[in-house]
């Protein structure tokens, strides 16, 4: 068994009477691509957010590496190592394809205080930032201001922008959201080119389940805010309780469970 | 910069920055020669006439123009913060009133020497950017406009309350200023203290364009754009407001000061609502966030306003208004940020001409 660098123990999280992330915990493994699944609603993101310090657990603990990392502020968490994506569009539309990275690259230097001195003289975080538009395919859009892409390639940007800073984690929260599905193959390809080509850990929430059977190492399932079920894709497909959760009472009903 | 890289030599770097400053360069010389020029062609009299300080329409023009360089300054910290930075605050008057009103007590009431009380300035000035910066965590957007109104507010009525009427005048102002120091004198060195509120809006611009295009700029540009994510790619966004607020703050207090030296004297209305929406009104003019549209817009901003009124009197403020509603039709952006659109348009325009006769 590897090391688990983030580990979540009984978190929790109640908006009222709802709660949103009921007493979860999770181990991820270093090097692992780990797929967080469930119906809408089941906490995904709430937990996503939990973890990467928007929001604060009601109880529970997350840590990273050994350290606790619950009561960190999010601008803290990534200068640990935790890049995190957004399931809805993310980015600075204003500014150039490059500028949004660029900034995501200054974030991890001392420099940002310096204001004495033209950007362009700290040009390593413009140079990270080019061989991240590489990476991600986005080299000749990089003039471009990030408002006006497309959104296939906006979701490639938003991808880049947790590139930049290198983390050891990356929680990519649903990357593929309102792609064209001739398109996510090739994103899908790149998240998992990254995460075999360096140390990289990749925490993943997604719907399509073709791509998430496919490129998981292990998946945890969420049903209304808890943790249903655990395991590798094939004990996670064979497993009645995820099947249920997914088809819902229908597929109850037709078991004859009245 | 005396830091020269390699396989450049310091020359080449000089030549460089005249390159790239030349428009600079160019606008600060024709200002040093405007009041000669006036005086000869204008006035009919000689060089001389500037140096000796004559009444004319050279001495007037720059007493008009030392008020446009004020103005400028003034305007230049508010596009630091509303146009770079995107934190609207309607409080600005007071960042400028805050240096205009303690200029003058230190050294009506206090009679410190200019330096001391310019000293105190610039520390007031630090410190009600703090002021400012307490609320900035809690609030975003409208609110944090209307707070900075709120703080504002209350400094306008206590500097006109009559338990302090000893220091600052009420509802009258502070009068009687003494000149701080004989080249520090409008009245009787006019060119000479022309020379010094150029030099100071050149040396306030330089700082600011290269504020703007440093990385704490960038982050600040990245804070107006998604402040959610700049905090979230790691920038603990509250130190880079504060940072900004203090730069204008202290920017704001300058002019204040010097709007001070040149009146001499200072009234309430510098620190009401209405001074605020100037800074709003140049901005807009000449173009917000992009610094140079500060000075552009303090120049039309405060010549329309003079000769309207001089041509039209009373009825000015209307012709003023229409002014104002032809300009955010026909530019957008701003009289620099138009331009600026317009090059980029020409020169893409000019890039697929020449790719239609390469082919």
């Amino acid at each position: 068994m590897s090391d688990v660098i983030l580990e979540t123990r009984n978190l929790t999280r109640e908006f009222g009477a709802l709660v949103a992330v009921d007493d979860v915990s999770v181990s991820i493994e270093a090097g692992s691509l780990h797929s967080i699944i469930g119906p809408n609603g089941a906490g995904k993101t709430t937990f996503f957010n939990l973890v990467s310090g928007t929001l604060r657990p009601t109880s529970g603990r997350v840590f990273f590496k050994g350290d606790d990392i619950t009561q960190l502020p999010v601008h803290r968490t990534i200068h640990r190592g935790i890049g995190r994506s957004f399931q809805i569009t993310n980015l600075f539309p204003n500014l150039t394809v490059l500028e949004n990275v660029r900034l995501a690259a200054q974030a991890m230097g001392g420099d940002s205080l310096r204001f004495f001195r033209s950007h362009r003289r700290f040009s390593r975080y413009i140079e990270r930032a080019m061989d991240v538009l590489e990476q991600v395919g986005l080299t000749d859009k990089a003039a471009q201001l990030a408002g006006t892409l497309p959104h296939g390639d906006q979701r490639k940007l938003e991808l880049g922008m947790i590139l930049a800073p290198d983390p050891e984690v990356l929680m990519l929260d649903e990357p593929t959201a309102g792609m064209a599905s001739e398109q996510v193959p090739e994103l899908m390809h790149l998240v998992q080119s990254i995460q075999e080509s360096g140390d990289k850990t990749v925490v993943l929430v997604e719907h399509n389940m073709n791509v998430v059977m496919s490129v998981s190492d292990r998946i945890t399932v969420m049903h209304q805010g808890a943790l249903l079920a655990q395991g590798s894709p094939a004990e996670i497909s064979a497993d009645e309780r995820v099947q249920t959760a997914y088809l819902g009472e229908l597929y109850k009903d037709r078991q004859g469970d009245r | 910069m005396t830091t020269v890289r390699d396989g450049t030599t310091l020359q080449s770097s000089v030549r460089r920055w005249l390159h790239h400053r030349r428009g600079l360069l160019i606008a600060t010389g024709l200002m040093v020669l405007f009041p000669f020029v006036v005086s000869l062609v204008v006035d009919g009299q000689g060089i001389s006439a500037v140096f000796a300080n004559d009444e004319g329409n050279a001495r007037f023009l720059q007493g008009l123009a030392i008020e446009i360089f004020i103005l400028a300054l003034y305007a230049l910290s508010y596009d630091l913060i509303l146009g770079v930075t995107g934190l609207l605050s309607f409080g600005h008057a007071m960042f400028f009133a805050v240096g205009a009103y303690t200029f003058g007590i230190m050294l009506k009431t206090a009679e410190l020497a200019w330096p001391t009380a310019l000293l105190v300035v610039l520390a007031v000035a630090i410190l009600q950017a703090l002021l400012f910066g307490v609320v900035l965590p809690r609030v975003k957007g409208i609110a944090f406009a209307l707070i900075t109104l709120g703080i504002a507010s209350m400094f306008w009525i206590v500097i006109q309350s009559s338990d302090l009427s000893d220091y600052a005048g009420a509802e009258i102002g502070l009068q009687g200023i003494p000149a701080p120091a004989r080249f520090l004198d409008s009245t009787n060195e006019r060119f000479v203290f022309y020379l010094i509120t150029l030099a100071i809006l050149v040396m306030v611009y330089m700082l600011y364009t290269r504020i703007a295009d440093s990385p704490l700029g960038k982050v600040a540009n990245a804070i107006r754009d998604n402040e959610d994510r700049a905090l979230m790619l790691g920038f603990n966004t509250f130190w880079f407001k504060l940072v900004v607020l203090v730069i204008a703050s202290i920017t704001a207090a300058l002019a204040g000061t010097i709007h001070t030296i040149h009146q001499p004297i200072v009234t309430p209305n510098v620190a009401s609502l209405g001074y605020t929406v100037t800074a709003l009104l140049v901005i807009l003019i000449g173009g917000v966030g992009t610094i140079s549209g500060a000075i552009v817009g303090a120049a039309v901003f405060r010549l329309l306003q003079y000769y309207l009124d001089r041509w039209f009197g009373g009825s000015s403020d209307l012709l003023i208004g229409a002014a104002y509603v032809l300009l955010v039709l026909y530019l957008p952006y701003g009289i620099v940020g138009t331009w600026r659109v317009k090059r980029l348009q020409i020169a893409d325009g000019r890039k697929r001409l020449a790719a239609l006769f390469r082919s």
